[in-house]
């Protein structure tokens, strides 16, 4: 394994994790943009060091700011590179956008679903099994400053693995699919 | 396969509607909090509210360490007592470490600890005695405020505000965190979003915002008067802001922020950020204090500093209506403000003079570290327009201040 770079919205406890999983110690606060650079750190997988970089949050693949811009440069600078995703999991949707904007650059991802807690709290429920298998990634709940779900994460990144972003839609069910690949004259 | 923008959010409806259920959400006490500290009309008393007890915090736990206890140490007998052992009283030496031979003279009457000027006295008693507390203090607060999620709330509430001067809420991140230590504090205008918005906040930190080492030592020397500091510094900060927002080209569009919900700060985690920067400010700080100390020590002893207070005088005694001997505490303020400040402390000046060379230190130059890394982050144009602006607002300063003083009779 090449490079692993832990991606996501701004605040959703990236450097958290990145602590979790290095021993490092980078500031991890309670607002968006506390990262404005990277950082790097290596962690254990299936008994090997590898690269590990805290990449600053981003909303999308296209910047909008300093902190963003270095993500997205980081991103394209480690073709080889393993991602994993970091998503709020009370508001997954932002987080899936980019996820997916990732997944059709063709990078291996693994999903986690950080916040389990926050999510658990405010009532909402997620089928992690079923977004998995929608999704053909590795998803796996976590609670980055409680370390709840770390090793699991850990345990899973040799699964990741590129995925069809057509596979996906077509896994989102029916034949409600069609219509979404077809429109635009896609 | 690349999708468009509508295909993908398409496509994440999808997924959510399959995968997220959401249920009965029932308002909590934390959402009653958040309410509270965000509407304007609560919010605002609030943030004052929040805003004192950071204070009061602050000075209470700094003054306990410094007064109560660490100025002791130094002043009845650490200093007393290296000036005692010291060999070669009368040489460079002596005065370069242990400093100036006339305050060990039994019954010296003046302040012996910062007026010794030494590597080993001085040089070691602002940086330990004076700043350290001061800083654990305030990185201790800030921690907390920052893990509990108060800073965007903050930024909701001010928003309306630093528009005026072209800067929107989120603005007040990087000013918090220049209040502990300016360099964090520019790095973090990175998540601005345009190069207008960078380059003005930059300047604006550099500028005005005083770091906590530096708050630290101006709470030790003129805990009276730091207030009269704080309101011509935000005068500065809005009006600069509000120039350079009509001058200067560029964009500063709106900027949407999240409002993450408030958490419960772990212990662990305030302690150890606290932990980190101070350490961080140990490493940076201490050697540079050091430094400038022999660097104005020998400046003293070779008869530069005399040559260098005479040449600039003209400046100093007559636009600032300040003694000559002030022209030291500028020479450290290059390479540390707290140092400069506290070099204040072992010169002779009114109260007004006191006042209007802390104010002037502030404005006039950014410390070395901040100062390298705002050459890194702005281009040839843009630094340019930073030294500009520090010129301009140094002599206005100056000047204004010189003319208030004449007017209240006391300058």
């Amino acid at each position: 394994m090449d490079k692993i770079l832990l991606m996501g919205q701004a605040n959703v406890g990236k450097s958290a994790l990145f602590n979790r999983l290095t021993g490092a110690r980078v500031i991890e606060s309670n607002y968006p943009g506390t990262t404005v650079d990277y950082e790097k750190g290596r962690m254990l997988v299936d008994g090997e060091y590898v690269e590990l970089v805290d990449v600053p949050g981003t909303f999308s693949l296209e910047p909008k700011d300093g902190a963003e811009e270095v993500a997205v440069r980081m991103l394209e600078e480690e073709k080889r590179a393993t991602v994993i995703c970091v998503l709020d999991a009370s508001k997954i949707e932002r987080g899936l956008y980019l996820v997916l904007e990732i997944l059709e650059r063709g990078y291996p991802v693994v999903v986690a679903l950080n916040m389990w807690d926050v999510a658990r709290d405010s009532k909402v429920k997620i089928d992690a099994k079923r977004l998995e298998q929608i999704l053909g990634v590795p998803v796996v709940p976590t609670v980055a400053v409680q370390g709840e779900g770390i090793k699991q994460l850990v345990s899973r990144i040799s699964e990741a693995a590129p995925v069809k972003v057509a596979g996906v839609i077509k896994r989102t069910g029916g034949e409600k699919w069609n219509s979404l690949l077809t429109r635009d004259g896609t | 396969m690349e999708l468009t923008i509508d295909q993908r959010w398409d496509l994440v409806d999808r997924i959510t509607k399959e995968t997220v259920e959401v249920g009965a959400y029932k308002h909590t006490l934390k959402d009653a909090i958040a309410d509270i500290t965000v509407r304007p009309k609560t919010g605002i008393p609030f943030a004052i509210a929040v805003i004192y007890g950071f204070w009061m915090f602050f000075s209470t736990f700094a003054g306990f360490f410094t007064d109560g206890f660490l100025v002791k140490v130094f002043g009845d007998h650490y200093i007393p007592w290296l000036g005692s052992v010291f060999p070669g009283k009368g040489t460079w030496l002596f005065n370069i470490f242990a400093g100036n031979p006339a305050v060990f003279q039994p019954g010296y009457a003046g302040d012996i600890c910062f007026e010794a000027g030494g590597v080993l006295t001085t040089g070691l008693f602002m940086p330990i005695a004076v700043v350290l507390p001061a800083i654990i203090a305030f990185y201790l607060v800030m921690a907390f405020l920052e893990d509990i999620g108060y800073l965007p709330r903050l930024a909701v509430l001010i928003d309306t505000v630093l528009h005026k001067i072209g800067l929107h809420g989120y603005a007040i991140v990087p000013t918090i965190l220049s209040l502990g230590c300016n360099v964090p504090g520019v790095a973090a205008t990175r998540a601005l979003e345009t190069r207008k918005q960078r380059f003005m906040m930059m300047v604006l930190l550099g500028v005005f915002v005083p770091c906590g080492a530096q708050i630290g030592m101006m709470q030790e020397l003129i805990p009276e008067k730091i207030g009269f500091v704080f309101i011509a510094l935000i005068i500065g900060y809005f009006v600069v802001g509000y120039i350079l927002n009509k001058i200067w080209p560029g964009q500063s569009p709106e900027m949407l922020i999240d409002v993450p919900p408030y958490r419960m700060p772990t212990r662990g985690n305030v302690w150890r950020k606290t932990w980190m920067r101070t350490t961080s400010f140990l490493r940076v700080a201490v050697p540079f204090m050091l430094l400038g100390c022999v660097i104005v020590q020998l400046l003293y002893l070779t008869g530069g500093m005399a040559h260098l207070g005479h040449a600039l005088s003209p400046v100093i005694s007559g636009g600032f209506g300040l003694p000559q001997e002030t022209v030291a505490p500028l020479v450290a303020g290059f390479l540390r403000k707290d140092l400069a400040v506290g070099l204040l402390g072992g010169i002779q000046l009114t109260g007004w003079q006191m006042f209007s060379s802390v104010v002037l230190l502030s404005v006039y130059f950014p410390c070395l570290a901040t100062f390298v890394l705002m050459i890194k982050e702005q281009n040839a144009k843009e630094f340019g327009a930073t030294l500009g602006v520090l010129a301009v607002t140094v002599f206005a300063y100056g000047g204004i201040l010189r003319l208030i003083g004449m007017g209240l009779g006391v300058a």
